[in-house]
């Protein structure tokens, strides 16, 4: 806690040069009439992973006070940044003012900010991956929550927007509630509040520590899970998601669909990471040891994990098959993109936890993590963030409509909003590329060989076969539960085709009435040109991604190295019965 | 050099990918201008091709000039990325229980099943890009005049830049999946090109046609892929240094290639070689599987000459050319190679003698000529393939030409092709009717034009397997390679051909103890009885009956269209003149290449002594059976011999007479009414094929609406019940949120208290 020094700063680096932009961008906004709020943004985000901090060693660990810097938070900075960058093109592009009337044209200022407080969001997910510290995870966690806020409330003024923003709002408090609550006990069972400490301590098998965590474990997992289930919109706490996403523009949309999901996974596996060690556990005592409290968070985490996985998958994806508006359809498919997610973290979690269904069996040393799951996760992670991206750009680049209007019966009436389904109908004869654009990610989406979203599926899909892979099926048996989530998974992809298909019908197939008018920025249009580069990318050569995420993923599963600031063991990365390995 | 030249090659088939992705954004915009990228860029990939041909051939060194002297292999192989990986793809039980035959060198991979994009050059892909940029140049310039007032006039272009993008990269690719790829690719483009047209219902049914039949073959080849895969461990054509210092052996890698004992024979060999046979079969429209080729002559006449002559077609060649050290351990296969291509040749011949429409004239003589390049491939020699490519380069220059020619006829009369309704047309387009004649003497083999070469080494190959005592002690071990001895002089050959070895090698000698009973030369299946000298005495005689045959036909079709009083169909209208110069120049390059290509090839024989250099033939096997360059008079003589008789028929029954006259078929009586009917080929398929087919389909489509869908739309309902049922639970009430959110996560926590109950 008290390591505080300047080295921790420069490490920091790209956080605070994220932060210095967003002042820029306030001060220069309100003093000197500065209007290219989305440039400075973007000039920040450049400048902030130009910053040497970023260029840590693959495979080395710096743990300094509440900051640890590993592969995974090198990894979520690099991605958060990206994303940041593509996401910042797609809010300037969104020139989304509700109908457009006379009275109510888009306006050209206020774009500062807006502009100022998404860096600050940027900048709170960054420290919430290298957070070693539960305040430190709290105050970054609240930093990705507040902005966003400010966000939804200043892009859109009307009344839909209002009561979207306030209902995340409300919402958004309940569940930092509860978070927080989580994290005090785990602070009444760890009796610190440094990550290393606390997993160090649920790993001890101290006679003590097992007596606390018997009361307290299930509340803190219960309550944190629960807390960040709103992050990710996974249930319970997922109806906001649809109202929310209908609310708000298409820029905001994309938003809430990607970081806040991305924050929520980050604290979800490095909270995973306390049971088993992974990076933060190195400058901790009793390594290789997981102790019955230890085995206990693992066992719960991957339980919930899954449970909460196959509910969510499932009512994300059986909602978005009656939705007919277009937000609203992509917020339940982000809902059951999140179950897709969480089965990933269940198995990170089991693949390590060596312990059947009854808690607290004794220690068991035979480590035989396989990792598939947390690498998984954040392969799939970046998969569903570069489509999403892109979706949200591509609507964000159509922007309105023209409305059914023969000429010289009435005045012509405002344009409308690109919202649903059939606004999109023939797209493919009036936007050829956009059209093109929106197939693609909404096929990677839907997982559809070859695209990125294909092969986060398979890893996915893969990691949970791979939990007790060896061991047999008997009824009950932790394999038979991961069995039977990834058959749900694979029919939950099955669904999510049907409502990604009518859209690419929609586009392909049907005849267009009236054209879109493609009003939205050129931020859009080169946010959504940018993702759909990227999808290339990976679908060509995927293998950069997957060793990246592959790495990130041991640092949170790795069995960790007695002594701090030594790399973690690099075979920890293969994963035995992994079929997959472009 | 090896990094300019890996530069250079990924060009080739770059550039006209760009040139049709230019077409496809810009085809509209630039109206009349729409061929612009598809001729720059295929233009461009031309050039390209022709440096590198240049630069194989300068490596290749212009010393060697002597056939009996084994050639230093020359290859170059660019691997432009690793496209995905696999591991253990090769563990598990399946390998182990099907216990196939595994060739020494197999799986040292450790079983990655690893899909490189990679690329290679060497003499036959040199040659054969050469080639195909070349006509595809001349093709694109010819469509300019020929399409030009055609709705999908960009469609096309982008097509065909398409297609020779795809037909590149099937011949530069090194790796049999890749192979598999743009096998598949070109047949895409076929079929698009075919139903160019798509309005006209005969085009339309002539592309499903097309396409369908191609599945039957493509089908072939997938399998010996799966097969190549399980015996091999690899379908890399090279072989692969990985990091760790092991060495994977490619099928056709140079490693390999040296050895011996390398390729596996027998059952497993044959059934790999007859699959390959089965798709080159599809690809080169030859029996049983040729009757797509005819109906593709709905596509534009271009086309048909690209693709359908000069081009796709010759795949077939190209694979089996490749795969040659395959088939060299497979005799029964080889000679497999040859009965289905002399019969298919004397099959089509036979049929193109009362075909009245002058493009499916041309197009049987093309599925026999192409019969005549298998012939050739099946002999098993070194003057075998390089007769074979012969052939097919020259084939591929007076084909094209024939086609173009009958383009500019069919363009001129107003897209009327029966030759019965026009004649004399040599007054009307000269140029034509010159070059038309140029063609086929090219094809009909009448010295000195190109055909008369490629056909007469054909011919004499054939007559050295038939007469193994006649020629010599240089084609005995040609005659059956079944028994070959492996005396010393193989051996001391073998050791001259490869000095340098990798050190892996000393493990696979032991190692080829343990597999030594599935080496090339042990296991013999029955198949190989038919590899015996009166089977290729048979094939020499069908194969210069055919050659009359093709003189006859070919001269019919020049008396029928080009002589005679001048008769014009009243649909010629205005057209009825010589075409433009942008269709007559490319017609005028072919006449000349036509003329001459064959004389200066044979007389120097630098194709051969070129292509001798291909990895794929300098296995010891087909090296050893290279023999003195000479050119023997007494087959010339016969060859020729054939090919007047056929012309001076063809001139008795239609020179000087009016086109739509009674024709010599009368005399033939019911075997004129079958050589009409095609032999029944449809008939026969529609009986046996596609009408049982079609039966099955109606059962099947009547389980799957009925049955199949009633269960799913049964199953469909559910997720939708749920979805109404949970959307009733947005309420959008954020109240209620809130409290169904505490209240999930309070029950999270009493279920894992529940759990911790004492």
């Amino acid at each position: 806690m008290t390591q505080t020094s300047l080295s921790t700063f420069l490490l920091a680096g790209p956080e605070l040069t994220l932060v210095v932009a967003a002042l820029v961008a306030y001060l220069g906004g309100a003093f000197c009439g500065l209007r290219q709020g989305w440039l400075v943004a973007l000039i920040g985000i450049a400048a902030a992973a130009c910053w040497p901090g970023m260029g840590l060693e693959a495979g080395s660990v710096v743990s300094s006070g509440p900051f640890t810097f590993d592969d995974f938070a090198v990894f979520v900075r690099s991605f958060v940044l990206l994303a940041g960058a593509g996401l910042a093109l797609v809010q300037a592009g969104d020139q989304f003012r509700g109908a457009v009337t006379p009275r109510n044209t888009p306006r050209g200022n206020g774009t500062c900010e807006e502009a100022g407080t998404f860096l600050l969001l940027l900048a709170g997910l960054s420290l919430v991956a290298s957070a070693n510290d539960l305040v430190l995870l709290f105050a970054g966690l609240e930093l990705v929550s507040i902005p966003t806020y400010i966000l939804l409330a200043l892009k859109r003024t009307d009344a839909q927007g209002q009561e979207a923003s306030l209902k995340y709002f409300f919402l958004s408090l309940v569940a930092s509630a509860l978070f927080l609550y989580g994290l005090a006990c785990l602070y009444g069972i760890g009796g610190s509040t440094s990550l290393a400490e606390i997993g160090s301590r649920l790993r001890s098998g101290d006679g003590r520590i097992v007596a606390t965590a018997q009361t307290l474990l299930p509340v803190a997992i219960g309550m944190v899970i629960g807390g960040i289930a709103f992050r990710l919109a996974a249930v319970p706490m997922h109806f906001y998601a649809p109202d929310v996403y209908e609310g708000a523009g298409p820029g905001n949309a994309a938003l809430l669909s990607t970081l806040p999901k991305v924050a929520g996974i980050v604290v979800l596996l490095r909270l995973l990471a306390l049971g088993t060690g992974g990076t933060l556990g190195m400058i901790a005592l009793n390594q290789g040891v997981v102790g019955p409290a230890g085995a206990a968070w693992l066992t719960f985490f991957w339980q919930l994990t899954a449970v909460l996985a196959a509910l969510t998958m499932t009512v994300g994806n059986v909602m978005a098959l009656l939705q007919t508006n277009l937000r609203r359809l992509l917020a339940c498919s982000s809902i059951a993109h999140s179950g897709y997610l969480l089965v990933g973290v269940a198995a990170a979690a089991a693949a390590d936890s060596t312990i059947g269904g009854r808690p607290f069996p004794g220690p068991d040393t035979s480590w035989t993590a396989t990792l598939g799951g947390a690498s998984a996760t954040l392969f799939y992670l970046a998969a569903y963030v570069a489509a999403t991206i892109g979706v949200f750009g591509a609507l964000a680049y159509l922007g309105h409509r023209w409305p059914e209007w023969s000429a010289g019966s009435a005045p012509r009436p405002p344009r409308e909003e690109v919202a649903t389904i059939d606004d999109l109908n023939g797209l493919s004869g009036t936007n050829p590329v956009v059209a093109f654009s929106l197939a693609t990610f909404l096929l990677s989406l839907a997982g559809i060989p070859p695209l990125p979203g294909f092969w986060g599926k398979l890893s996915l899909a893969m990691a949970a076969l791979e939990v007790d892979w060896t061991a047999k099926a008997t009824p009950g048996s932790r394999r038979v539960f991961f069995l039977a989530l990834a058959v749900i998974l694979v029919i939950n992809a099955a669904i999510a085709a049907a409502y990604y298909l009518r859209i690419v019908a929609a586009m392909y197939f049907r005849s267009a009435k009236r054209g879109v008018q493609a009003d939205g920025g050129l931020g859009a249009g080169i946010a959504m040109l940018a993702a759909l580069v990227v999808m290339a990318m990976v679908t060509l050569q995927p293998r950069p991604l997957f060793s990246a995420a592959a790495r990130a993923g041991a640092s949170i599963a790795a069995p960790s190295t007695i002594g701090g600031f030594t790399p973690s063991p690099p075979q920890a990365v293969a994963a035995p019965q992994a079929l997959i390995q472009p | 050099m090896q990094s300019s030249a890996a530069n250079l090659l990924v060009l080739v088939p770059l550039l006209p990918l760009l040139g049709a992705i230019g077409t496809v954004l810009l085809g509209r915009r630039l109206g009349p201008r729409a061929h612009l990228p598809a001729v720059a860029g295929i233009g461009a990939a031309a050039v390209v091709a022709l440096l590198l041909l240049l630069g194989t051939a300068a490596q290749v060194g212009a010393g060697h000039g002597d056939p009996l002297r084994p050639a230093e292999p020359v290859e170059m192989i660019t691997t432009l990325w690793q496209w995905a990986t696999v591991g253990d793809a090769r563990s598990g039980d399946l390998a182990g229980s099907l216990s196939a035959p595994v060739a020494p060198g197999a799986a040292d991979s450790g079983g990655t099943f690893s899909i490189p994009i990679a690329l290679r050059l060497d003499p036959l892909t040199a040659t054969l890009l050469t080639i195909i940029t070349g006509v595809g140049l001349l093709v694109a310039i010819y469509s300019i005049g020929y399409m030009h007032d055609d709705p999908g006039y960009p469609r096309f272009f982008a097509l065909v830049a398409m297609f020779v993008f795809s037909m590149s990269m099937l011949v530069a690719a090194s790796n049999f999946l890749l192979v598999y790829v743009f096998w598949e690719a070109v047949g895409a483009c076929s079929y698009l090109l075919i139903g160019f047209w798509y309005t006209k219902p005969e085009a339309a049914r002539a592309a499903k046609k097309a396409f369908l039949v191609n599945r039957v073959g493509d089908f072939g080849l997938a399998i010996a892929t799966f097969l190549l895969w399980m015996t091999y461990g690899t379908l890399d054509f090279h072989d692969t240094h990985l990091a760790d210092g092991t060495i994977v052996e490619g099928i056709l890698g140079q490693i390999r290639l040296a050895d011996e004992a390398g390729y596996v024979g027998g059952a497993v060999g044959t059934a790999i070689c007859l699959l390959m046979l089965l798709a080159a079969c599809g690809k080169s429209a030859q029996m049983p599987l040729h009757v797509w080729l005819p109906d593709a002559m709905e596509g534009p006449t271009p086309a048909s000459a690209l693709i359908h002559a000069a081009t796709m077609v010759t795949a077939g060649i190209y694979l089996i050319t490749r795969s040659a050290p395959l088939f060299v351990g497979c005799p029964g296969a080889l000679t497999m190679v040859s009965i289905v291509g002399a019969t298919t040749a004397l099959v089509a011949a036979l049929i193109a003698t009362v075909q009245n429409d002058l493009k499916r004239v041309l197009a049987y003589s093309t599925i026999s000529q192409l019969g005549y390049m298998f012939v050739a491939l099946g002999t098993g020699t070194m003057l075998g393939f390089t007769a074979a490519i012969f052939h097919l380069v020259t084939h591929a220059f007076f084909k094209a030409l024939l086609f173009l020619g009958a383009g500019s006829v069919m363009h001129a009369m107003g897209g009327v092709i029966d030759m019965r309704r026009f004649g004399g047309l040599r007054h009307v387009m000269p140029i034509t009717a010159g070059t038309f004649l140029v063609g086929a003497f090219a094809l009909a083999g009448v010295p000195p034009f190109a055909g008369f070469f490629s056909k007469d080494e054909i011919l004499a190959t054939l007559h050295a397997k038939a007469h193994p005592e006649a020629h010599g002690s240089d084609h005995a071990e040609a005659g059956s390679a079944g028994e070959r001895p492996r005396d010393s002089s193989a051996q001391l050959g073998d050791a001259a051909l490869r000095p340098f070895r990798p050190a892996s090698m000393t493990t696979r000698s032991s190692r080829r103890g343990a597999t030594g009973e599935h080496g090339s030369t042990a296991e013999k299946v029955g198949l190989d009885a038919l590899d015996h000298p009166s089977t290729w005495r048979l094939l020499f005689w069908m194969s210069l009956l055919t050659a009359g045959l093709t003189a006859f036909y070919t001269f019919r079709a020049v008396f029928m269209t080009f002589t005679g009083p001048v008769r014009v169909p009243k649909e010629a209208g205005h057209h009825a003149h010589e075409s433009p110069p942008a269709m007559t120049t490319p017609l005028l390059v072919l006449a000349v290449l036509s003329a001459l290509a064959g004389l200066v090839l044979f007389v120097t024989n630098a194709l051969s002594n070129f292509l001798a250099a291909t990895p794929s033939l300098t296995a010891p096997a087909v090296a050893r059976t290279a023999v003195p360059h000479v050119f023997h008079w007494d087959i010339a003589i016969q060859g020729t011999l054939a090919a007047a008789i056929g012309i001076a028929v063809a001139a008795i029954g239609h020179l000087g007479r009016r086109s739509d006259s009674p024709q010599l078929e009368r005399y033939l009586g019911p075997l004129g009414t079958l050589f009409a009917n095609k032999f029944y080929f449809d008939q026969i398929y529609a009986a046996l094929i596609v009408k049982p087919l079609e039966a099955l389909a109606m059962l099947t489509a009547f389980f799957d609406r009925a049955i199949v869908d009633g269960t799913v739309d049964a199953i469909g309902q559910v997720p939708l019940a749920w979805g109404s049922a949970i959307r009733r639970m947005q309420s959008g009430l954020v109240q209620r949120y809130a409290l169904a959110g505490v209240v999930g996560v309070l029950a999270i926590v009493l279920a894992l208290a529940w759990q911790l109950r004492p």
